[in-house]
């Protein structure tokens, strides 16, 4: 049914709506500019063999589509404001649960210095602040080593507060930073709570303080960036747990599980020169988590990078690819659950080989054709990697092929 | 090297006109509204208030970029200031305004369309060709 009605409706719907939404991005009110922005995406993936971030990719899905609006206004010179909402259905991720994503007060002092508040997006890396806008990017899916989409809520934004500044170092090029702090307030239709569900775990909230930073260096070499960002969180989630036993009724326990130690780390470049633009991004993440109410304590590490490049051929064509890889490992574990000691084993590892073709049909609109090439399927019952045990029950098989073909607009 | 000097623009815009089959452009001046206080600008300047890390000029005047929609002019200053190609420029704006950090600025079709809106509106700076009547606004010097 998701197929039948997206394939037709969602892409003349949006094309029909593309007409009104260019002509009224830009305009004054008491004489203030005001500006409304938006993007959409509909993506069709068709797998060989594992179904992938909780799409049903091995029948092929166009169950992937996400759309955003957002609205600015510089009310004076140093303050602005804006918000933006977006909303998803990748699968069973979002599942049409739409987010503030962002609603932030900005006011900036000086250059070097200025501050903004309210629902703010992460800085974090090159592209985690702008993942979900598939215009801005060459790949149809970013790198999923360091860029989870399945997993985007924990460090998309936060509630609370930046602090940032663009400081010029003439002939050593000039810095950026900022530093924040808030509240992080996951969604329920992430990749996370799904993993639990699939083994009767039901989250009613997860969340918690987050502080970190970034600091970008734009070197003296013309086209080069480098940068690093950290995170640390004290996470909480509560809900229920349902248990089910051989010969009893199944039952609901409360379930409660904390942060123990929780940060993340990411080292970054991004060198452009022509029409070439080459990046590259290094991500661990480590999650010390009590869980079951203080019964068992689960520590993984996650360590992630990728490679990518891209070419403008002409104003219409890009093409790029990436190579991600992404490990995993547990210090400790839930009894039982034994992972297997060996890194090269498929439930400890996920190499993607990418290729894409960006096409600009035109300023607003674009059409990708990607490949994914995909050795193992990651840690499936402790910390998710985009296979589920819960979509895969036939098993999953150490590779996957993806064929992804997404189209997007932006205004 | 942040910016290319005067005369390495004027090549530059010469050469792109000459492959586009047009007349030979003159350079660019970058302009502003005359209550900007500043009488030169740096490259880093011209940068840092294009990508809009940069809200005020060194004597401490509040700016805002103008920009061109295309064209030979907006081409080479894209590239030689801002070190970008077009498409990427676009691609930068639209980030700064998905992610809630900024917002796109205001483009416009010709040279006597900047002129005219840098003219009346009080902080702007923009870029015409060397060609462009500038009056009512003010020529900066590029240090």
């Amino acid at each position: 049914m998701g197929l039948t009605w997206k394939a037709t409706l969602l892409p003349l719907l949006w094309g029909s709506a593309a007409l009104p939404l260019e002509a009224q991005f830009d305009f004054t009110l008491g004489g203030r500019p005001v500006q409304i922005h938006s993007f959409a995406s509909q993506g069709f993936a068709y797998s060989n063999q594992n179904n992938y971030l909780t799409m049903k990719t091995s029948r092929g899905t166009f169950d992937m589509t996400d759309v955003g609006v957002n609205v600015s206004i510089q009310l004076t010179d140093k303050l602005r404001i804006g918000a933006q909402a977006y909303d998803r259905d990748f699968g069973s991720l979002g599942q049409w649960h739409p987010q503030l994503d962002w609603a932030v007060a900005d006011y900036r002092f000086k250059d070097w210095f200025g501050i903004r508040g309210g629902v703010v997006k992460t800085v974090f890396g090159l592209e985690n602040d702008t993942q979900d806008v598939d215009a801005l990017h060459t790949f149809a899916l970013l790198p999923q080593s360091v860029y989870p989409t399945d997993l985007r809520d924990s460090l998309l934004r936060h509630r609370g507060g930046d602090v940032y500044g663009d400081i010029p170092l003439k002939r050593l090029g000039a810095l950026a930073y900022t530093a924040y702090a808030g509240l992080r307030q996951d969604g329920l239709y992430g990749g996370y709570p799904y993993l639990l569900s699939g083994s009767g775990g039901h989250l009613t909230s997860y969340g918690g303080l987050q502080v970190g930073g970034d600091l970008r260096w734009t070197t003296p070499l013309r086209g080069l960036l480098l940068g690093a960002s950290h995170a640390g969180a004290d996470v909480s989630g509560t809900g229920s747990w349902t248990l089910a036993f051989p010969g009893y009724d199944p039952f609901v326990i409360p379930y409660e599980e904390h942060s123990k130690r929780d940060w993340t780390h990411q080292f970054y470049g991004q060198y452009t020169t022509g029409n070439w633009r080459l990046a590259s991004e290094y991500r661990r993440y480590w999650r010390d988590q009590v869980t079951f109410s203080e019964m068992w304590e689960v520590t993984t590490d996650v360590r992630g990078w990728y490679a990518s490049a891209s070419y403008r051929v002409s104003k219409r064509l890009e093409l790029g690819a990436y190579y991600s890889r992404w490990v995993v490992s547990w210090v400790n574990t839930m009894p039982g659950l034994i992972p297997a000691a060996d890194q090269s084993s498929p439930d400890r590892h996920l190499y993607d080989k990418v290729v894409t073709a960006r096409f600009d049909l035109n300023t607003h609109w674009n059409l990708k054709l990607e490949g994914h090439f995909m050795d193992g399927y990651g840690g499936t019952w402790a910390y998710p990697s985009g296979f589920y045990t819960a979509d895969n029950a036939q098993g999953l098989k150490p590779r996957t092929n993806l064929l992804l073909i997404r189209t997007g607009w932006s205004f | 090297m942040p910016c290319l000097k005067k005369h390495s623009l004027l090549l530059a815009a010469a050469l792109w006109n000459l492959m586009a089959g047009a007349a030979p452009a003159t350079g660019i001046q970058v302009i502003a509204n005359p209550s900007v206080t500043a009488t030169a600008i740096s490259c880093e300047e011209i940068k840092g208030v294009f990508l809009e890390t940069r809200t005020a000029l060194s004597d401490g005047s509040h700016v805002e970029p103008v920009l061109l929609q295309s064209g030979v002019v907006h081409r080479a200053f894209v590239k030689e200031f801002l070190g970008k190609g077009d498409a990427a420029l676009e691609t930068y704006y639209r980030s700064l305004v998905f992610a809630g950090r900024g917002l796109i600025p205001k483009t416009l079709e010709s040279d006597a369309a900047v002129v005219q809106y840098v003219a009346k509106t009080k902080g702007t700076v923009g870029y015409v060709s060397a060609a462009a009547s500038v009056a009512g606004v003010k020529v900066l010097d590029i240090r």
